[in-house]
C-alpha cells in the first residue's frame, strides 16, 4: 500500500502487488515503476511490514506480507 | 578608534582591561576577561543571562558599558561558589534538577542569590516576580521556583544558632 | 487492564541522582556554543537581506575585502554547485541545495533576514564595519507572507521549478505549495451528513520561534590540507558534519565537529546555518573563524514554527462515538520546503476511533525565514483546532469533554490515520489518570474556567552509537554520539550502571565528538533516552559478558562459570564457587587476560513507541482587561519508563509552558513591508517565572516492551496538548470559542466586548 505523497508523487495508484525479497529490493522494484523513488527512499520513506515500522531493509519478507510505505517522520 | 583603559574588581580579585567604548560590560567579562560564565541571550537586558552583581545591584550586563566597571566591584557568577564549595543555590538547582540545558542557569543563579541575600524567606510568588527579568526557555520554572525557595530554607537554618 | 508481565525491582532507573555535568553549569564553567574560542581566531559577521523578496543583481565586496583586519569575505558564489541531493540528517528530509541556499543567498533573497554575504576580521568592530561596505545591489519583488496568498492565483512564486509533490495529474506549471499529503479511510462526506451532532471550525496561528537561549555559534577551522574542525552547539554534530560537508562537497571524515554544550534547541539546532560559511571563511583565511548570532537574527534567519490554517469538521452520533473527521490544514514552509505537514497529518485525528477520516495537509512557501523543527513538529498546531473542535462537540453532545475522549480513545490494535495500528499506547490510561486526578474535580472560582485537551506525538529511534569502556581502576566511561540537551547524560549512566549493578557514580558519561564515536542521529524526535539508550544497554551488556569471560580467565574455570552478580563476578560453579571479583580487581588483571576491556554498539534502533499526554488546565479571565492568568495546570503523560524523573518531570513541564506561551503570547508579527517587527525578546513575549503557575505532573508508566526498561520518548508530547487545553479553559471562564492564536488579551478582549 503508498500512503500521500507517494502514491501521487511516483506511482499514480495506492495499491501495488509485488514480489520482493526484502525491503531493498522492493525500492529497486518501486524505482524501476517510478524512476527516482530510489534516490529519495531513505531519506523520506518508512516502510511498516505487517503493521509495524521496519527499519531493517535487508530483512527477508513473507510473500503475504503487506507493506506499507508512509512518509519518514523525525522530530525535533 | 581608542580603547579605554578599565581597572575594576570582579570577584573580589583586582582586573584590568582595554575595552571599546561601545563594549558592553558583558563583552569585556567573556572577551577581555575571559569570564564565559554570563551568558548573552539577547544583548537587549530581556533574557537575564548576563545577570551579574554590580557594587551590589543586579544588573543585565549586556546594559551595562564596559568602562563603567572602572573602579567598581562586580561579582559574576564564577564568584558565587566559596571555593569549590558550591553556593546552597547552586546546591540546591543540582538536588531539583533545576536546569536542563543550563544556558539561563548562570543568570538566574545571580539573580536568586541577590534575592537570597535581601530576603532570605520570599513566597513563590516574591520568587516568581524577582525572576520574571529570566527566560528559561527549558524548564517551565517549575524546579526552579522549588530550588530558590529550597535554598532559602536552608539559608535560613544555616544562620539560625542551634 | 494488563497486569505487568514482569515486576522487576530496579537499582537505579527510577532514581534522582545528580547530573554529572551539573556543577559545571551551575558555576559557569561549562562551555556553550558562543564560549568557545581557538588561538588566532577571527571574528566573522553576516550581511542580512533587508528585502522579503529581491533579486541579487551584484555583490561588491571590494571596499570590504580593502578594510584594513578583514582576513576574507564570502557570498553564495563560494559554494561548489551542487547536485540536487535529499538527505535525511536532522528533523526530516532537506534538498541539500536549499540548505546551501539558506545558508548563503545565490541569485535570490527569499526573507528579510537571509544571509547574502559573509565577512571575517580580527575584531568584531572590524567585520561588523565590513559588513556596511559591502554594496549589494537588489532588485525588489513582489513578496508573499500569508498561506492562502501564497496559494492563490498570480501569486509571487519563490521557486521557479517548484511543482506540488502529492497531486495528480502532476501540475505543469510551479506554484508556492511544495507539497500535499492526504491520508484516511471511509466516506467522510456521508458520515458528516448523516452524523446526529456535527461542528465545524477554522483555526488561524502565524509562525512560533523555539526561544531557545543560546543564540546559534560555531568556530570552524579549515585547513589547507583539507581536513577541519568545527565546534559549536547543535543537536546533532553528526549531522553537522553530513551536511557541512555535503554543501561543501567534501568529505566527511575531514571534518571532526566538536560537540559544544547546547543552550537549548527544540528542534531548531538540527540544521546548519553558520558552519559551511565559518568552514568557507576559515578556508580563505586561513585561521579560524567564529560565527555567531544576534538575537535578531535568531529571529530573523532561524526556526521557526510554521503557522497554520485549519479546517475542522466533526460528526458523532447520539451517544457521542465519533463517526466521521475532516482535517484540512496549510503550514508555512517559509522559504524552502519543510517538513511538518506530514507530521501534522499524522498527528492529527489519530487518538480517536473513528471508521471516517481524512487528513489534508499542504506545505506552503512564502517570504518567511525556512520553518525547522520545533519540538512535536507540525503537531501541536493541527491539535489546537481538533482538541479545540471536540471540547465544541461534548458542549453540543451534553457529554463531559473528558468522559468523550474516553469514548472514543484509540488503543492498541485500532488503525492510525494512516491504517497502520497502534502499538501499546497509554492515551487511556492519561485519560483514566486525568479522571482520578483531584484537580479534574477541583472547584472553581469567579470568571475562572477548565479546559482539557489530549494529545500524542510519534516519537523515534534511529541510529545510535555508543562504547562503554572500562577504566584501569574498574569505573566506566560511556561515550554516546548524542547531545545533551536535559539531562541524557544522567540518564545513560544510570541505565549502564543498572545494566553493571555498580553505583551511579562509578559511570561517567561524555559526549564524543565525530571523530571519537559513530554515527549518531540527532537529539531529537525524543529518541535519545530510547534509542542511545538502548545501545548504552547493549554495549553494557557486553562488558559485562566480557568481564565475566575475564574473571574466568583470571581464575582458570570455565567461562560459563561465572556470573555477574551485584555489581561483581562470581564463580557459581568447581572447586572456586563462591570466589568474587570487582570491575576493579578484574580490570587491574585485564591487560594480562585479553587487552582492555571496551564494547561499542552501533545500532538502527526499533521499536519505538509513540507518547500520549493529557493536560487539565485552569484559566482566569479579567473580563475588563482580557487577560488570562494560568491559576492551575496539570499535565499526564505516558512516558514508559522513567529513567530520571526529575528530568521527565522537567520535558513535561518546560513543553507545557512552551504551549502555554504559543496559546496566550507568541507569535510572529510582519508588517507591510514584509519585515518582522518582533525580533527581539521583549516584543517576542515568552512566558515568564510569574506567568504560570508550578505545573504538575503525573507520569503515568505504560512501559515499552521494546525497551530494555520500557521507555518511551517524553520530550515533544507535552507541546502538543497545551494550545487546546487553554483554549478550551478560557471557553470555560468565558462561553467564548477563540479560534485564532496567540489568544492574548486584545483578541480576547474584542471576543468578551463585540462592541468595542
Amino acid at each position: 500500500m503508498v500512503m500521500p505523497p507517494f502514491d501521487k508523487e511516483f506511482f499514480r495508484t495506492d495499491r501495488l502487488a509485488l514480489e520482493a525479497h526484502n525491503l531493498f529490493d522492493l525500492v529497486e522494484k518501486l524505482d524501476t515503476l517510478a524512476p527516482g523513488f530510489a534516490a529519495i527512499a531513505q531519506p523520506r520513506v518508512h516502510f511498516a511490514v505487517d503493521g509495524v515500522i521496519e527499519t531493517d531493509w535487508s530483512r527477508v519478507l513473507s510473500p503475504a506480507a503487506e507493506v506499507i510505505v508512509l512518509p519518514r517522520v523525525g522530530g525535533g | 578608534m581608542s580603547r579605554i583603559h578599565v581597572s575594576t574588581t570582579v570577584n573580589g580579585d583586582a582586573a584590568e582591561f582595554l575595552c571599546d567604548p561601545a563594549a558592553s560590560l558583558l563583552d569585556a567579562l567573556r572577551d577581555s576577561l575571559g569570564l564565559t560564565g554570563s551568558k548573552e541571550g539577547c544583548g537587549s537586558g530581556d533574557c537575564g543571562a548576563c545577570t551579574v552583581v554590580l557594587d551590589g545591584e543586579m544588573v543585565c550586563s549586556c546594559l551595562v558599558f564596559a568602562a563603567e566597571a572602572e573602579g567598581r566591584a562586580v561579582r559574576t557568577i564564577e564568584g558565587v561558589a566559596e571555593g569549590s564549595v558550591l553556593h546552597p543555590v547552586q546546591q540546591k538547582f543540582l538536588e531539583h534538577a533545576a536546569l536542563q540545558c543550563g544556558f539561563c542557569t548562570p543568570g538566574f543563579i545571580v539573580a536568586a542569590k541577590a534575592l537570597l541575600d535581601r530576603n532570605p524567606d520570599p513566597t513563590e510568588t516574591e520568587v516568581r516576580y524577582w525572576l520574571a527579568g529570566n527566560l528559561c526557555r527549558c524548564t517551565g520554572y517549575d524546579k526552579i521556583v522549588r530550588a530558590v525557595m529550597d535554598a532559602g530554607a536552608q539559608l535560613r537554618q544555616e544562620r539560625t544558632p542551634a | 487492564m494488563n497486569a505487568p508481565v514482569t515486576i522487576k525491582q530496579f537499582r537505579h532507573v527510577g532514581t534522582r541522582p545528580v547530573r554529572p555535568d551539573g556543577v559545571d553549569k551551575v558555576t559557569g564553567k561549562a562551555l556553550y556554543g558562543p564560549d568557545f574560542k581557538a588561538p588566532g581566531m577571527l571574528w566573522g559577521a553576516i550581511l542580512r537581506s533587508p528585502h522579503p523578496h529581491a533579486r541579487i543583481a551584484s555583490i561588491d565586496t571590494r571596499k570590504a575585502e580593502a578594510l584594513a583586519g578583514v582576513k576574507a569575505v564570502a557570498t553564495g558564489r563560494d559554494f561548489p554547485t551542487l547536485q540536487s541531493l535529499v538527505m535525511h540528517v536532522g528533523e526530516g528530509a532537506s534538498d541539500i541545495i536549499h540548505v546551501a541556499r539558506n545558508c548563503l543567498a545565490f541569485d535570490k533573497v527569499l526573507y528579510e533576514g537571509h544571509a547574502v554575504a559573509a565577512v571575517a576580521a580580527t575584531t568584531p568592530e572590524i567585520a561588523r564595519e565590513a559588513l556596511s561596505l559591502i554594496a549589494v545591489e537588489y532588485e525588489e519583488l513582489p513578496f508573499v507572507l500569508g498561506l492562502e496568498e501564497a496559494l492563490a492565483e498570480g501569486a509571487p512564486l519563490l521557486h521557479a521549478d517548484m511543482f506540488t509533490k502529492g497531486v495528480e495529474p502532476r501540475p505543469e506549471k510551479p506554484s508556492n505549495a511544495s507539497m500535499r499529503l492526504e491520508m484516511g479511510f471511509g466516506d467522510v462526506d456521508a458520515a458528516l451528513a448523516n452524523a446526529a451532532f456535527t461542528v465545524s471550525g477554522r483555526y488561524t496561528m502565524e509562525p512560533v520561534h523555539q526561544g531557545y537561549i543560546e543564540p546559534h555559534a560555531c568556530v570552524a577551522s579549515w585547513n589547507a590540507d583539507g581536513q577541519a574542525q568545527i565546534w559549536c552547539s547543535t543537536q546533532g554534530h553528526f549531522a553537522v558534519r553530513a551536511l557541512t560537508a555535503s554543501v561543501l562537497a567534501i568529505p566527511q571524515a575531514d571534518i571532526r565537529v566538536m560537540p559544544l554544550e547546547i543552550g537549548g534547541g527544540f528542534g531548531g539546532k538540527t540544521t546548519v546555518y553558520l558552519e559551511p560559511v565559518a568552514m568557507i571563511l576559515s578556508r580563505k583565511s586561513g585561521r579560524p573563524v567564529r560565527l555567531a548570532m544576534t538575537r535578531d537574527e535568531v529571529f530573523r534567519a532561524s526556526g521557526p514554527a510554521p503557522g497554520a490554517i485549519i479546517e475542522v469538521r466533526i460528526g458523532a452520533d447520539a451517544q457521542g462515538l465519533f463517526k466521521a473527521a475532516y482535517v484540512e490544514f496549510k503550514y508555512h514552509s517559509g522559504a524552502f520546503p519543510a517538513i511538518d505537514a506530514a507530521a501534522g497529518v499524522a498527528s492529527a485525528i489519530g487518538h480517536y476511533r473513528i471508521a471516517n477520516t481524512r487528513v489534508i495537509g499542504t506545505e506552503v512557501l512564502c517570504n518567511r525565514p525556512a520553518a525547522k523543527a520545533y519540538r512535536a513538529p507540525g503537531a501541536p498546531q493541527v491539535n489546537f483546532a481538533v482538541e479545540s473542535a471536540i471540547d465544541e462537540l461534548a458542549g453540543k453532545l451534553g457529554i463531559d469533554p473528558l468522559e468523550l475522549r474516553l469514548r472514543n480513545a484509540a488503543a492498541q490494535g485500532d488503525p492510525q490515520t494512516s491504517g497502520v495500528p497502534w502499538g501499546r499506547i497509554g492515551w487511556i490510561e492519561c485519560l483514566e489518570a486525568a479522571k482520578a486526578h483531584p484537580h479534574w474535580s477541583a472547584p472553581l472560582g469567579p470568571n475562572q474556567g477548565r479546559g482539557i485537551a489530549g494529545g500524542y506525538w510519534g516519537n523515534y529511534g534511529g541510529p545510535s552509537t555508543v562504547v562503554v569502556s572500562l577504566a584501569e581502576d574498574g569505573t566506566f566511561t560511556v561515550a554516546t554520539g548524542s547531545p545533551d540537551i536535559g539531562g541524557s547524560r544522567a540518564a545513560m549512566a544510570i541505565m549502564a550502571a543498572e545494566v553493571l549493578d555498580v553505583p551511579y557514580q562509578q559511570v561517567r558519561c561524555i559526549v564524543a565528538d565525530t571523530a571519537s564515536i559513530g554515527v549518531s542521529m540527532v537529539t531529537g524526535g525524543s529518541r535519545t533516552t530510547f534509542a542511545t539508550g538502548k545501545a548504552v544497554v547493549e554495549a553494557a551488556q557486553a562488558v559485562r559478558r566480557t568481564l565475566c569471560e575475564r574473571a574466568a580467565r583470571q581464575w582458570n574455570v570455565p567461562a560459563g562459570s561465572v556470573e555477574w552478580s551485584d555489581g561483581e563476578a562470581v564463580c557459581i560453579a568447581g572447586e572456586k564457587a563462591g570466589t568474587r571479583a570487582t570491575a576493579g580487581q578484574i580490570a587491574a588483571r585485564a591487560s594480562h587476560s585479553g587487552g582492555p576491556i571496551a564494547a561499542l554498539s552501533a545500532i538502527n534502533a526499533a521499536g519505538w513507541l509513540p507518547g500520549f499526554g493529557a493536560h487539565i488546565c485552569d484559566v482566569e479571565v479579567d473580563p475588563e482587561t482580557g487577560h488570562v492568568r494560568i491559576v492551575r495546570y496539570t499535565a499526564i503523560q505516558d512516558v514508559g519508563t522513567a529513567i530520571h524523573p526529575d528530568y521527565v518531570e522537567g520535558q513535561i513541564q518546560g513543553g507545557a509552558v512552551q504551549g502555554i506561551g504559543w496559546a496566550l503570547n507568541e507569535a510572529y508579527v510582519y508588517g507591510a513591508s514584509g519585515r518582522l517587527d518582533n525580533a527581539g525578546f521583549l516584543d517576542y513575549r515568552m512566558p515568564v517565572a510569574s506567568d504560570v503557575p508550578m505545573i504538575d505532573t503525573v507520569m503515568v508508566e505504560v512501559p515499552n516492551p521494546d525497551h530494555p526498561y520500557g521507555v518511551k520518548g517524553v520530550g515533544e508530547v507535552p507541546i502538543v496538548p497545551p494550545l487546546a487545553a487553554v483554549a478550551n479553559a478560557i471557553h470555560g471562564a468565558t462561553g467564548k470559542r477563540l479560534r485564532d492564536l496567540p489568544m492574548a488579551p486584545d483578541r480576547v478582549h474584542a471576543a468578551l466586548h463585540p462592541q468595542g
